[in-house]
């Protein structure tokens, strides 16, 4: 479980077909094209019922998510290292064309799950519209090319299709990032598309009717400032599904090592393979302060403002890579980390502060194998 | 003669229903149920009118009533089915359970046997012999085997799917009957205890088959179905033969025991007792017991209007999409239809967009429940109720249905006994006592309490008998259960003090714990200042009651120290309620300064007091700290002036200097009177206020001065006629000292007569 690393670069890349470039060359190649093979195997041996043009079977699309062994002894890597039961009930949800959202604190791999679902359902995850707060109805809709519309007047040729009309015609499924960014009065846009499945265009006095298969994975994070709260009209409309950080110590430490150890290839760190010491204790801290009580369950201690999700962990582990490799001796150590550690965890420079100091005092400094670290912190400050 | 077995689960709803239709076709002559045999005399009830489930058979021994077995049975127990329709149909029941009599007279020697063996070797090998106990896996659970042989990961799920939904079950018992049988045959039953429980269950269908019976019907749990078939009984099978049966049964210990009927709850039912068996959601397998195939729909129905109940949105179109989520999930997890796991994520999905606190209420009202049976008036009594009798008669507090009024001296040995169990009652919502007051002004050990017994009392104390069989045991496990939810710091030392006033000794120390973790991460600083006071009473009367002080003063030390940190912050930017509310908190401090009397404690307080003083905090704040230092002797006559003159100047708006001096005129009015300094300020700021400033303070003001009583009132009208001139007639007091007064007296009367009202006389 680990979040794509830019949102914004994703809604400005328009579908495969249309980059002549090679794979290769791409900062991040999009998730059908990075597990292609994956895919197809799985189109091979799914002999299961699949829903109406849809590319996998659901128990095919749970498979590709959660990794497992194939009977040909073929593996497919897990996408999503967590609750089992959540991944089925979204699939489920989808199966049903009823919409998806995925809701949740920042950095826990909402984009990315959204992102291989499409992948695995349509074949593509490349129709999407990023959510801002600029965001109006044509990004919802249709927009029209005006130079056409002057010369010819409202025709069909003159429509710009937005990435939903498009979805609605082929029968894919269209990705939302960002809902809650997009303002109320836009967000509106969607009740009429996904409760009628139908697009009016009144301007050619007709409407877009969706193709089964066509549907809607939403994702909102309810942490962020700045959010537009979804209407009760648009939420009776999705299925709402809660992606949680996760359960376990170890899960998180896997999630952290997997996604950091792949990121320092793409940015060709030369760091060695972190320290899987240090990534733990990185874990442990954030865990520690996001559930308010040590992992023994013996401290309570108090909660920053900041969600400490584990795409922060990650990116501190990546962040303390980077400064080992080029200004340390190549090995992770605690004052590499402390800097970003810090940094993620004070994020209201008052409150977080006491918090902070307080976790210092009362559990980094009695831990007698975290030693350097107590330093380490003594030392930043 | 034929010997029929219905291995089934206890408290399962599909069992149930296969089990009525078997007892309908099979038409047997006697019914033998896994059940106590020492509870057999009471098994009659089951079919009386004013007998409504949840119940449970209780059997416990006279004279150690909390060692009691509760026998839980619930509308779709199986047990419960059967025995109603057998007296329904004029079969006899009987129950082949070892009896209580004799296992508990077991556990007992066992006890003794380990207490001894304990003591004679080191402590190394408890842990060991702790090990030992716990029994394994598959016979807590002997369906894991046969689950996990069917690749099921939840064996509850295996079972739920397999047996309890099922529709068509003609066959059921057979089947379970041959799936036990190769379950035993793997692992096989090696507990001496459930051996000997065999054993009994088998005398008892041999004794039964004896009397004549020729169909006899056989029900126990699936575990056992495998050694009570007819060749068992015959003693033809391997382990069942009559005569190790027979000799195993001699020479058991045994002791006296009664069985009565107890109203139980659903939540109750949830809980592992008696049977061994507890289910998770007595509330589901309701739905499932009254309609299989309707099952799903229904629970979604009943939670989307529980929920429309609360005000959550739940309309009949999310119940549509609901329901098609949870078959779409069945489908994908292989089911044949959907259970209780895809319902509740389906709700959560549709319903709660995700929020998990709705589920909770869903968890709570409809899974489990708070359904409380029923038992007919004449069922024997609890031990709850024998154990408070017994206790009434020791300390010869006889109940009467006459209002009495009681003075309890606590030094008394028998009195403080008598308040414990008053308060004890208290908590178990039997409120045999009013408790008025303790004792005079000055005696912390005098208790008066007004008592009246009232008939419906004998319900209450059945009621409570869920919570624990002494008086005692079942308070401690109330309070215990009542704050192990709580959040609230106040409720849980509210509920500390009640423990020592109680004296549940056993329930303080977690209640200690919960209010020390509670306390840590308590951000309210005014909770935490209105749970000093309980946790000072105990603190001090804590060893009165032979409770523990020490203990709890370091925790109350803790709180005190995060309330003088966080107090200043907490009280600014208050509006005038909530400055209201903080200074009705902020008093209850000092009060329970007053009960620890510790000098260092009172000397950071009043520190802390005049730092909110001097902060910008509200004017009803300060003027009541200004008070409050006042009467602690820590502001002089000058500072307290400047301080008045600072917060009733004109500079500040009417309605703030009104606060200010509705925080300080409270409590005495004598210790105002004698400061004359605050008076002139005080008359300076009237005058100086616009008449249409006034007109609006005046509520406030009359409000301040409401508190003081009518003497102090009067005299303060007094002193404020005599202001403009405070300084002239001192002086004529300090002259006038060698004038006779006695002589002088007599004088007044006519004087005043002649200068008319004494307001003329001012003017003069």
């Amino acid at each position: 479980m680990a979040k794509s690393s830019s949102k914004s670069e994703e809604a400005k890349s328009r579908p495969i077909s249309d980059t002549p470039s090679s794979p290769t060359d791409k900062l991040r190649l999009s998730a059908e094209e990075l597990f292609s093979h994956e895919l197809a195997m799985l189109a091979e041996v799914d002999d299961r019922q699949k829903p109406p043009n849809w590319f996998l079977s659901p128990w095919a699309v749970k498979m590709y998510l959660l990794g497992g062994k194939l009977p040909n002894g073929e593996v497919i890597t897990a996408k999503y290292v967590g609750h089992e039961r959540l991944m089925e009930i979204a699939i489920a949800t989808l199966a049903t064309d009823r919409a998806l959202l995925l809701y949740g604190v920042p950095g826990t791999a909402k984009s990315w799950v959204s992102e291989h679902l499409s992948a695995a359902i349509c074949g593509t995850s490349s129709l999407l519209i990023q959510g801002t707060a600029g965001t109006d109805e044509s990004t919802l809709r249709y927009g029209w090319n005006y130079a056409r519309l002057l010369a010819e007047g409202p025709s069909r040729n003159a429509l710009v299709e937005s990435p939903m009309l498009r979805a609605m015609e082929r029968g894919q499924l269209c990705r939302i990032e960002e809902l809650t960014r997009i303002p109320s009065e836009t967000q509106d846009t969607l009740i009429t598309i996904l409760s009628e499945k139908t697009l009016p265009v009144p301007e050619l006095n007709t409407q877009i009717q969706a193709v089964k298969g066509f549907n809607v994975i939403a994702t909102a994070n309810n942490r962020d400032k700045g959010v537009n709260d979804l209407s009760s009209a648009l939420l009776r409309r999705f299925n709402t599904v809660v992606l949680p950080v996760p359960d376990s110590l170890d899960d998180e430490v896997s999630i952290v090592n997997q996604r950091a150890t792949q990121l320092g290839r793409a940015l060709e760190l030369p760091a060695e393979v972190p320290a899987l010491q240090e990534i733990k204790r990185i874990v442990t801290i954030f865990r520690e302060l996001r559930n308010g009580v040590t992992d023994d369950g013996k401290t309570k201690v108090k909660s920053p403002s900041g969600t400490l999700s584990t795409a922060e962990a990650i990116s501190v582990v990546s962040g303390g890579m980077a400064m080992s490799a080029f200004y340390g001796d190549g090995q992770l150590r605690p004052s590499d980390l402390i800097s970003g550690l810090v940094g993620a965890v004070i994020k209201d420079p008052v409150q977080d502060k006491i918090v902070w100091q307080e976790y210092v005092q009362t559990v980094i400094k009695e831990r007698d194998d975290w030693k350097d670290l107590y330093r380490a912190t003594r030392e930043w400050n | 003669m034929s010997v029929h077995v219905f291995g089934i689960r206890h408290h399962g709803p599909g069992c149930a229903r296969a089990l009525l239709k078997a007892l309908w076709e099979l038409t047997p002559d006697v019914v033998v149920m896994e059940g106590p045999a020492d509870a057999q005399e009471i098994v009659g009830f089951a079919n009386h009118e004013e007998m409504k489930p949840p119940v449970a058979m209780l059997v416990y021994p006279v004279d150690e009533p909390q060692r009691g077995v509760y026998y839980p049975m619930t509308v779709f127990s199986p047990e419960w089915q059967a025995m109603r329709w057998a007296i329904q149909h004029q079969v006899p029941v009987r129950l082949m359970d070892l009896p209580q009599s004799h296992q508990i007279a077991i556990e007992k020697e066992q006890e003794a046997k380990h207490k001894a063996e304990e003591e004679a070797r080191a402590d190394e090998t408890s842990i060991e012999s702790e090990v030992k106990d716990e029994p394994p896996t598959w016979r807590t659970d002997p369906l894991a085997i046969l689950a996990e042989a069917a690749g099921y990961k939840d064996h509850e799920l295996w079972w739920e799917e397999q047996v309890e939904r099922r529709v068509e079950a003609s066959e059921l018992f057979t089947a379970i009957l041959t799936a036990m049988t190769a379950v035993r045959e793997e692992v096989g039953e090696k507990r001496e205890r459930d051996l000997l429980r065999e054993s009994f269950m088998r005398k008892t269908i041999r004794a039964v088959q004896k009397e004549g019976f020729t169909k006899v019907a056989v029900i126990c749990g699936a575990w056992h179905a495998p050694v009570l078939t007819g060749e068992a009984v015959a003693g033809k099978t391997a382990g069942t033969k009559i005569k190790e049966d027979n000799e195993r049964l001699t020479g058991l210990p045994k002791i006296k025991t009664t069985a009565t009927w107890v109203p139980w709850t659903n939540s109750r039912l949830t809980y592992r007792s008696g049977y061994g068996a507890g289910i998770h959601s007595p509330g589901w397998y309701q739905l499932v017991w009254e309609s299989t195939e309707d099952a799903p729909t229904r629970w979604i129905a009943t939670a989307a209007r529980l929920l429309r109940e609360k005000d959550l949105e739940a309309s009949s179109a999310s119940i549509i999409e609901a329901k098609r989520l949870s078959d779409a999930l069945a489908a994908m997890r292989n089911l044949r239809s959907p259970g209780l796991a895809e319902l509740n994520e389906s709700i959560l999905s549709v319903f709660c967009q995700g929020d998990v606190s709705p589920m909770r209420l869903i968890h709570r009202r409809l899974e489990i429940g708070d359904e409380l049976g029923q038992v007919p008036a004449e069922t024997p009594t609890v031990p709850l109720a024998q154990d408070l009798a017994a206790l009434q008669k020791s300390l010869r507090f006889k109940p009467s249905t006459e209002s009495k009024l009681l003075d309890l001296d606590l030094r008394k040995e028998n009195d403080l006994a008598k308040s414990h169990l008053l308060h004890r009652l208290t908590v178990l919502d039997v409120p045999w006592g009013d408790f008025k007051s303790t004792g005079g002004k000055s005696s912390t050990f005098h208790e008066v309490w007004q008592t009246e017994w009232k008939p419906e009392f004998a319900v209450k104390i059945i009621e409570a008998s869920v919570w624990g069989n002494t008086v005692l045991d079942a308070a401690t496990k109330k309070v215990l259960s009542d704050t192990s939810q709580s959040q609230d710091l106040t409720v849980l030392t509210g509920q500390l003090k009640f423990a020592m006033l109680a004296e549940l000794s056993s329930a303080m120390e977690p209640l200690l714990e919960r209010v020390q973790s509670v306390a840590a991460v308590s951000a309210d600083v005014r909770h935490l200042m209105e749970s000093l006071l309980p946790m000072a009473q105990v603190a001090r009367y804590g060893d009165v009651r032979g409770g523990r002080a020490s203990q709890v003063e370091p925790i109350l030390i803790g709180m005190f120290e995060r309330v003088l940190v966080g107090l200043v912050p907490a009280c600014s930017s208050l509006d005038d309620d909530a400055a209201e509310r903080m200074k009705a908190s902020i008093a209850s401090v000092g009060s329970a300064l007053g009960i620890i009397n510790r000098d260092d404690l009172l000397d950071s307080w009043t520190e802390c007091i005049r730092r909110l003083m001097d902060s910008k905090s509200h004017a009803l704040l300060t003027g009541w700290c200004c008070r409050y230092l006042l009467e602690q002797h820590a502001i002089d006559d000058e500072e307290l002036y400047r301080h008045a003159k600072l917060a009733l100047s004109t500079a500040n708006p009417p309605l703030e200097c009104g606060h200010w001096a509705m925080g300080f005129l409270h409590g005495s009015g004598l210790l105002v009177l004698q400061h004359d300094a605050i008076w002139n300020v005080f008359d300076r700021w009237l005058a100086s206020l616009s008449p249409v400033a006034f007109v609006e303070m005046l509520p406030l003001l009359r409000r301040a001065f409401s508190s003081f009583t009518g003497p102090e009132r009067r005299q303060m009208g007094e002193k404020v006629r005599d202001l403009g001139r405070a300084t002239t007639p001192r002086k004529v007091l300090t002259q006038d000292k060698t004038i006779n007064s006695q002589r002088a007296a007599r004088v007044l009367p006519i004087l005043t007569q002649l200068l008319g009202t004494p307001s003329q006389g001012v003017e003069s």
